[in-house]
């Protein structure tokens, strides 16, 4: 169908030149990043950044897993991340699912309900005086699970995708006396799993990339998710060279941060090559039925 | 086909609701209270973290103190005097408004062009590829981005933005002392981390155009261009206009995230890049300063609020089918 002209066939190669020289600059960052962080600090000093290790060292590597913060950051984010998303999975799910219900009468003033603040907010102020004041959420892991439960998005997304399920297989499964609940996670979850594992994976992103709530509500050091630690690098490896057990070895400033930052992403490089395929069809999902 | 054959739908579904309603609210909770069950947590949740800090903006016209909390003394507009006669009020609201203007133009600029050079393109594995590589920043932390843009791409020494300099013989920046390019910096660390995201969605959209468009069209002899002109960007735009529409709303908010991970606290840095949501933390976790902040989130929400109905309005009057509401 397509006629292959001189212009067409310029077009294409242009079009392939620009979109390889912008997928080069995303992940080019990360790859000189790594390279850095397994170069030894002298050479970085001395040679500068360079795609090709000067001088091979994983002495920064070392130093981030001999510090104890490593682990219990581990654990801080991995608690969040999976407490969080079930969490957050089960309650915008379930109201979600009962949104998307037509004979519920007040399903749009609760829609409504909502999507207010999805509009309008009270601001930061109020939030940290709700959060610290009546929650008493400072210093306590939950401050970093339960303020980003509710996402009114993930509920409408759900909730579309939830519409286009048969309305008559839940009634004849109504009238076969399965209750509400049974039908939900028997019927309607396993009927959902694209748009359900594109939330899952949204959710958990947010958990685990999240470190702005650690910001406002931890001081506590053991209470560090790993994204947190990232940013406080500075003051931690000021730790690391007061009291660890590193005896008089110099602590590589430069390849020590950017190896710490190497370790804080290693699930997510992991995970990546499986989950961008979620992502993306939950995207087109949203984009067609939003 | 069934509304043919129970011609008078209209008045018998009428029929139908009038005979519902006069059950009233406890039986349609006697009837579907399991449902309702079901909304309970989220709405219960949402309640506390978006509904009850509302009153709070009372704070916005009180001296506050801790001892009297909300029912410290009221002192009527002095906060908001305090905000808008400080240097602060122009700089922030200028510095925020013009990264989040920059921002929407730039990765919808950006993210539609790559959307229509993804579709245009043969092979495959090319695609899939160059979506992919695109798509990586996203997964990241804004720490982890802020990291890369100040350790590595510009960092005082060595960076690749001095590598970049010394190429051309320029000589090399002191990036963290250098306030005047990290407007720039912040948004198009924003645009390439977004870029990639924001294009599949332009991409889902225009997977959805009727393919019979394009095949006429070539029938008539249109070329390339005149088919990404005339078939693809119109089709497109009402998802244009639905995305930016819904940024505009936090046009006075901000990538917080992004923004404090890249300039932090570095006070040299603050003349183009500290932005409305910056000073309110900063106002709340360094200086306790509860008054004015409150009085600042409220003037943010609020034109927040103008924002979206106004330009909501706006695109009705050009198109009732684009607005959102």
């Amino acid at each position: 169908m397509k006629t292959k002209s001189l212009s067409d066939r310029f077009g294409s190669g242009l079009m392939h030149l620009l979109l390889a020289v912008f997928a080069i600059c995303c992940l080019y960052p990360f790859i000189l990043a790594f390279m850095v962080s397994i170069s030894s600090e002298q050479s970085l000093i001395n040679y500068g950044y360079r795609l090709v290790p000067v001088e091979f060292s994983t002495l920064a590597y070392e130093m981030v897993f001999r510090d104890s913060s490593i682990y219990t950051g581990y654990a801080v984010s991995i608690f969040v991340t999976v407490v969080g998303t079930i969490l957050s999975l089960v309650i915008c799910g379930m109201a979600g699912y009962a949104m998307s219900i037509r004979r519920l009468r007040y399903r749009n003033v609760i829609a409504m309900y909502f999507y207010i603040p999805m509009v309008f907010g009270a601001g930061l102020l109020p939030w940290y005086l709700v959060c610290t004041q009546i929650l008493q959420l400072q210093n306590s892991i939950w401050a970093l699970i339960v303020p980003m439960l509710v996402s009114s998005f993930n509920i409408f997304l759900m909730r579309n995708y939830f519409k286009t399920i048969s309305y008559s297989l839940i009634e004849s499964a109504e009238i076969d006396g399965c209750n509400v609940f049974r039908i939900f996670f028997q019927i309607v979850v396993p009927l959902s799993t694209p748009i359900i594992a594109t939330v899952t994976l949204f959710i958990a992103l947010a958990y685990w990339n999240d470190w702005t709530l650690a910001l406002w509500f931890i001081d506590k050091r053991s209470l560090y998710p790993l994204q947190y630690m990232l940013y406080k690098i500075e003051s931690i490896m000021q730790f690391v060279r007061q009291y660890g057990s590193m005896g008089n070895i110099q602590v590589p400033a430069q390849t020590f941060q950017i190896a710490t930052l190497f370790v804080t992403i290693g699930p997510i490089i992991l995970v990546y090559p499986f989950a961008q395929r979620y992502f993306v069809k939950g995207i087109m999902i949203g984009a067609i039925k939003g | 086909m069934k509304a043919n054959i129970t011609a008078p739908m209209t008045p018998a579904s009428n029929l139908n609701s009038k005979v519902l309603k006069k059950h009233g609210f406890l039986w349609e909770m006697k009837k579907n209270w399991a449902y309702y069950l079901m909304i309970v947590p989220a709405a219960v949740l949402l309640f506390v973290f978006a509904y009850l800090p509302m009153p709070g903006l009372i704070i916005a016209f009180q001296d506050f103190n801790f001892v009297d909390k909300f029912r410290s003394p009221f002192v009527g507009l002095a906060n908001f005097k305090f905000y808008f006669t400080s240097t602060y009020a122009w700089r922030t609201t200028f510095n925020t408004i013009f990264i989040n203007f920059n921002y929407l133009i730039w990765t919808t600029f950006f993210s539609v062009s790559f959307a229509i050079m993804l579709n245009e393109i043969n092979g495959k594995i090319c695609k899939k590829l160059y979506q992919n590589v695109m798509f990586l920043p996203y997964f990241f932390s804004s720490v982890v981005i802020g990291k890369l843009v100040t350790r590595i791409v510009f960092s005082d020494g060595m960076g690749l933005a001095n590598q970049a300099l010394k190429l051309f013989g320029q000589d090399p920046v002191v990036w963290s002392r250098n306030p005047n390019p990290w407007a720039w910096i912040i948004i198009f660390t924003h645009v390439w981390k977004n870029t990639g995201y924001q294009s599949i969605v332009y991409l889902a959209s225009i997977t959805g155009i009727d393919e019979q468009l394009y095949e006429a069209a070539s029938l008539d002899g249109a070329t390339r261009w005149q088919r990404i002109r005339y078939i693809t960007i119109p089709l497109l735009l009402p998802t244009i206009i639905t995305m930016s529409l819904l940024s505009l709303g936090g046009m006075l908010r901000g990538d917080f995230a992004t923004i404090y991970s890249i300039i932090g606290d570095n006070g040299l840095l603050f003349k183009y890049t500290d932005v409305i949501d910056t000073y309110v933390f900063r106002a709340i976790k360094q200086a306790a300063d509860f008054g004015p902040s409150a009085a600042v989130g409220l003037y943010q929400s609020f034109v927040g609020f103008i924002l979206v109905w106004g330009s909501n309005k706006l695109v009705k009057l050009y198109d009732e089918n684009y607005a959102l509401f």
